[in-house]
């Protein structure tokens, strides 16, 4: 009988055993070390241990009567302190034992990271079953706060089990989204809001600073400042393989114990399985591949010959109501295509990545149906080209439920606010139509929905289309792009009635047909939320126009154009040295004076953006914002301080109204322009919004062209104070930014949705001061010079890269 | 195993049936009696207007409801129930959307050292409130559950409320310790099966059945899950839960046991849509003498279905 040590009673070596004593039963004395006091255990359903929703017993893989069956020596509870390989033994804690061959199975040690107070009581790894019952013991206590950092599978899994132990959890996640090596932003996004219906607080891009308490864990304090109460931290942040032992045994080992594809370290007498090894450079962390590992172990020892081969992984989350599968390779890539599915009204996402003719990967969320067919699909390297437009729906497809483009509209409960404007919701609208309101006209004169403003009109045509089915015809309007069924105003509509403050969450309630936009919705998403959630919602500037990027005009030779602001028109011989100097010291080719009185440098190379900025920020000036859909100029005519003509200080109010609005992100870019008299000096009756200024005080109007289009502007008010003219115009801006189609003109927008409902918002005290409020709130926010924050903190990026295929197109 | 196999105790539930509606009433469908021939003869010849009687006022409330004594209440089989020593029912309807698919009565019988408890939760300003429950002898605990509350996701009716999925429990003694578990230690609860309850008036409710150690609600204890978004559009279900004071652990992360309609009992309920209760014939329900299996309908599938064997 043939001596075999195994050093390690985890789940690889157990598998192993038991493909051992199937195939060669009573051919092998077994002796058996594990450091852990106990033997075998299904150590991946810790988890739902921890939740109560598995009891230990029930997991134990080989109980005492199994090793007595196989009359394995069990010396559980004894570390091993050394092997000899030349003496061929393995001694432990209690004594020498000598082999014919070694099996080792050491596994891996949890990652701590070493913060400040990483070693005080209550932080604790999440590896075995003492870890887990140190978790049941600290939320005993009513009401206790545990902080998880990690939110990758296994930490997310603990957060869910303290919680359902009735602990209040907050888990701290680095990464932009949760699980992000299994899943992508739209996946990772329906799982935090899962997890959030829970009362799991989850904080991503979070820095842990340092865990702090007297003698025991109190807090985790993050980078930010923020501090969290805490009697229990959970650091589940990855593994490290464990190979202490080999290394001091002289095995060849780098990541992990070097294995060949027959398991075999670099002693043909040793063999190695699970988390401790390396396989042509991998290491191993998941059990499929552990128990495909354990097979060839067997049958090496057997004599006979197997080869571990490295396949593909599938995920799956053992939180209980949680519907979630990945596989295989989800990254974008040139050659790549998605297909993706949403149900918004069942919470569904579903997205295939394929190459070539082949599935790659998949993401599902809230539907695993089907999930080891695609796995097999995927693993199997099958060749779908001939059912790739029916793949989504899974193998038992039969003509097959297509996507519902109305899916988002029906999704919405009765009580959402489809009209903002009349304040109608859904239920109103349906209630219309069943009593008889069959058409748009009929519903607007019912409900009034759709009456004033229209934005609302596509959603009030998609209820009636939902509510009357094939009864209803409408005229079908332009979606927003390729990834959607919706119009820009339906998703403008769904983002305030759903109160949808981040791009996954539109993705997901507009049932998007891309995993993560284009670069068409991209740019007009990231307007549409920063607009309206200008406090929660974090400017996404991947989702930016490669001018708005760099802060900067690209030119048509790949330089920039670089415009200080100068307000109102009005400059310093201090400002015009600064400029004089700057295009000397950067050897700016062209100086331009510019159509919006300011002066524009062009020519400058990407590289040197940062340090022109610092100097002219220098000087005192800022970006002009001259590439901007925001704010670019207010042009002014001398006024009453030098013009025999001028009524009024048209100069001063330009400057005014000028630092009041710079730094707004608006729909399209606009341009303002006083004018002293009406002579018009400044041109200011073919701007965005110009102002007259006369005996009487100031016209204002709106609405006006002077590009592909020209055309006059509209007088929105006769006011007597500058004050006025500046809360007038402020709030007509801010309700073009909260209404308006991405990319629409003042003018384009003011005439689909009529002036006369423009000037009821505008002129209505109690409406204009809420549209100030709003836009001075947005502006606490976006009125910095991106000049200066990027030269303090990313003109990293200014530097070439290689890498553009993550930022929205020009 | 936490489960405890004692055949020599009887169980906390005796008597189970079903009622269906026919022709605007429930009618009597099924009903596992025992040996209480007399009940069963009068339940069989009984119908319930809406509104009416046990059955026909869960019907109404659309929601489950508790009756801990009969005399002087709407229950209109009293004196038969009291002759065959039962005291107390909780009445459970089964609603598919707003449609009514059947209503699942059981019948307890009171006495001092029968321990266990059927609960119901309800959903009020964000937290689940004790809405009503029976305990049998477990008084103190059924005075700390009345001072509890739930928020999502904790504990069993948090966690069900949240999740929308049955959830079964162990060791409810051990690990419900942060807010109920002393008194449930001392009361010998083990096992608990939460699961959501639909209800089409529009409020959240969580039905919990709290098994004991000397007189177990039931000995085995199953979750079935049948929705498309698990298991396709071809039907069928897999076991996601399951343990059994016989037979162990029930489930298999690997190899989930699977059931298709209208094959065996649990077949017969994801066929029907309806629950069904069997007895006297133990080869259909894995060996034990009897069985109850709850299905569970929700966002107009057939989601879940419970099932509890004694």
């Amino acid at each position: 009988m043939q001596k075999l040590v195994v050093i390690g009673a985890g789940m690889a070596s157990g598998r192993a055993l038991e493909h051992l004593f199937d195939t060669q039963p009573g051919e092998w004395d077994v002796t058996l070390f594990n450091a852990e006091p106990r033997g075998n255990y299904n150590r991946i359903m810790l988890s739902p241990v921890l939740s109560g929703e598995k009891s230990y017993a029930e997991i134990v893989t080989h109980d005492e009567d199994w090793y007595a069956a196989q009359g394995v020596h069990c010396r559980f509870g004894e570390k091993v302190v050394a092997i000899d390989r030349a003496a061929k033994t393995v001694t432990g804690e209690n004594g020498t034992v000598a082999y014919d061959k070694l099996l080792i199975a050491t596994g891996s040690n949890p990652f701590i990271i070493p913060l400040p107070g990483h070693q005080l009581p209550g932080v604790v790894a999440y590896r075995d079953l003492e870890d887990t019952n140190v978790m049941i013991e600290a939320s005993a206590i009513p009401g206790a706060h545990a902080v998880v950092i990690g939110g990758g599978l296994l930490g997310l899994e603990a957060a869910a089990g303290l919680r359902l132990r009735g602990m209040e959890v907050t888990v701290l996640h680095i990464a932009t989204h949760l699980m992000e090596r299994q899943l992508d932003a739209a996946a990772g996004f329906l799982l935090q809001k899962d997890l959030e219906r829970r009362g799991i607080n989850c904080i991503l891009q979070a820095n842990t600073k340092q865990i702090t308490g007297d003698g025991k864990v109190e807090a985790v304090e993050l980078a930010d400042g923020t501090v969290l109460p805490a009697s229990l931290v959970v650091m589940a942040v990855g593994i490290r393989p464990n190979v202490q032992l080999a290394k001091e045994a002289g095995l060849a080992v780098g990541k992990a114990i070097h294995v060949d594809d027959q398991m075999v370290t670099s002693d043909a007498d040793i063999l190695a399985v699970g988390e401790c090894v390396e396989h042509q450079g991998a290491i191993f962390g998941l059990v499929a591949p552990l128990y495909d590992q354990a097979k060839v172990v067997a049958a090496t020892l057997r004599g006979e010959e197997a080869t571990f081969v490295q396949k593909q992984l599938s995920t799956k989350l053992k939180v209980t109501g949680c519907d979630l599968f990945s596989a295989g390779d989800f990254a974008e890539g040139p050659n790549r295509e998605d297909i993706v599915f949403r149900d918004p009204a069942r919470g569904v996402y579903k997205r295939l990545v394929i190459e070539g003719e082949k599935l790659v990967g998949a993401v599902f969320y809230g539907d695993t149906a089907d999930s080891n067919w695609f796995f097999g699909q995927i693993r199997d390297g099958a060749d779908i080209s001939a059912n790739r437009d029916t793949l989504i729906f899974g193998p038992a497809f039969q003509g097959g439920a297509p996507v519902d483009p109305m899916a988002a509209v029906a999704a919405l409960p009765p009580e959402a606010e489809i009209c903002g404007c009349n304040g109608v919701c859904k239920g109103a609208i349906v209630d219309a139509i069943k009593g008889g309101a069959v058409d748009l006209g009929a519903v607007r004169a019912t409900t009034k929905a759709s009456a004033s403003c229209g934005t609302c009109t596509g959603l009030v045509e998609q209820v009636l289309a939902s509510t009357l089915g094939g009864a209803f015809e409408r005229n079908a309007p332009q979606p927003m792009c390729k990834c959607t069924d919706l119009t820009h105003e339906d998703v403008r509509r769904l983002i305030k009635s759903q109160e949808l403050k981040s791009m996954p969450a539109v993705w997901q309630a507009g049932a998007w047909k891309t995993p993560d936009g284009c670069h068409s919705c991209r740019p007009a998403l990231n307007f549409y939320l920063l607009a309206d959630w200008p406090l929660e919602y974090t400017d996404d500037l991947q989702s930016r126009f490669i001018n708005e990027r760099k802060h900067a005009n690209i030119q048509k030779d790949g330089t920039f154009s670089v415009m200080p602001r100068m307000w109102g028109g009005i400059t310093t011989p201090d400002e015009l040295r600064a400029i004089a100097d700057a295009a000397d010291k950067f050897k700016v080719p062209t100086v331009k004076v510019t159509g919006g009185q300011r002066i524009d440098l062009l020519g400058v190379k990407g590289e040197d953006l940062p340090a022109i900025w610092a100097d002219l920020n220098a000087a005192g000036m800022v970006s002009g914002h001259a590439y901007s859909k925001g704010l670019r100029t207010v042009k002014t005519c001398v006024g009453t301080d030098h013009c025999r003509f001028g009524t009024q200080d048209s100069t001063g109010l330009g400057i005014a109204l000028e630092k009041a609005l710079w730094g707004s992100w608006t729909p399209h870019k606009v341009k303002l322009a006083v004018s002293g008299c009406p002579r018009n000096c400044a041109e200011a009756t073919c701007k965005d919004v110009g102002v007259i200024c006369v005996d009487s005080g100031y016209q204002i109007g709106v609405a006006g062209a002077a590009g592909m289009d020209v055309k006059e502007t509209e007088r929105l008010a006769d006011v007597k104070t500058e004050e006025e003219v500046l809360d007038y115009t402020m709030a007509f801006i801010q309700l073009y930014r909260e209404n308006a189609k991405y990319l629409d003109r003042p003018y384009k927008w003011v005439a689909k949705v009529g002036l006369d409902w423009v000037k009821e918002q505008v002129l209505d005290a109690g409406i204009r001061a809420q549209l100030v409020e709003r836009f001075q709130i947005s502006q606490s926010v976006y009125q910095k010079d991106p000049w200066a924050e990027h030269v303090k903190e990313r003109a990293e990026q200014y530097v070439p890269v290689a890498d553009l295929t993550k930022f929205a197109a020009e | 195993m936490d489960v405890t196999l004692d055949p020599q105790a009887r169980t906390f539930i005796e008597v189970s049936e079903v009622w269906v509606p026919r022709d605007g009433v429930l009618v009597h469908a099924q009903g596992n009696y025992g040996d209480r021939e007399a009940f069963a003869a009068v339940s069989g010849r009984e119908s319930f207007a809406l509104g009416e009687g046990l059955p026909g006022r869960a019907w109404a409330e659309g929601k489950p409801v508790v009756l801990k004594e009969f005399d002087g209440s709407y229950f209109k089989r009293t004196e038969a129930a009291k002759e065959a020593g039962l005291t107390s029912a909780v009445a459970i309807p089964v609603f598919d959307g707003k449609t009514l698919k059947a209503v699942l009565v059981v019948l307890c019988s009171d006495d001092t050292e029968r321990t266990g408890a059927i609960e119901l939760w309800a959903e009020t300003d964000g937290l689940m409130m004790l809405s009503d429950g029976y305990y049998g002898a477990a008084k103190h605990f059924e005075w700390v559950s009345q001072h509890t509350h739930f928020p999502r996701g904790q504990g069993l009716p948090g966690g069900v409320w949240s999740a929308r999925t049955p959830i079964l429990m162990r060791d409810l003694g051990s690990g419900y310790r942060f807010i109920r578990a002393d008194s449930a230690g001392k009361a010998g609860l083990t096992t608990g099966l939460g699961l959501p309850v639909p209800s089409p008036v529009g409020e959240t409710f969580v039905l919990t059945l709290l098994s004991a150690r000397g007189t177990p609600l039931a000995r085995r204890f199953e979750i079935w899950d049948s929705r498309a978004a698990k298991v396709g559009t071809t039907g069928g279900a897999v076991l996601i839960d399951g343990i059994c004071a016989r037979d162990g652990r029930l489930w298999d992360e690997d190899n989930p046991r699977t059931a298709k309609a209208w094959e065996g009992p649990i077949g017969t309920v994801l066929g029907s849509g309806l629950p069904l209760v069997m007895g006297g014939n133990p080869a259909l329900t894995a060996g034990y003498a009897s069985m109850v299996a709850l299905p569970i309908h929700l966002d107009g599938e057939h989601a879940f279905t419970v099932a509890w064997y004694c």
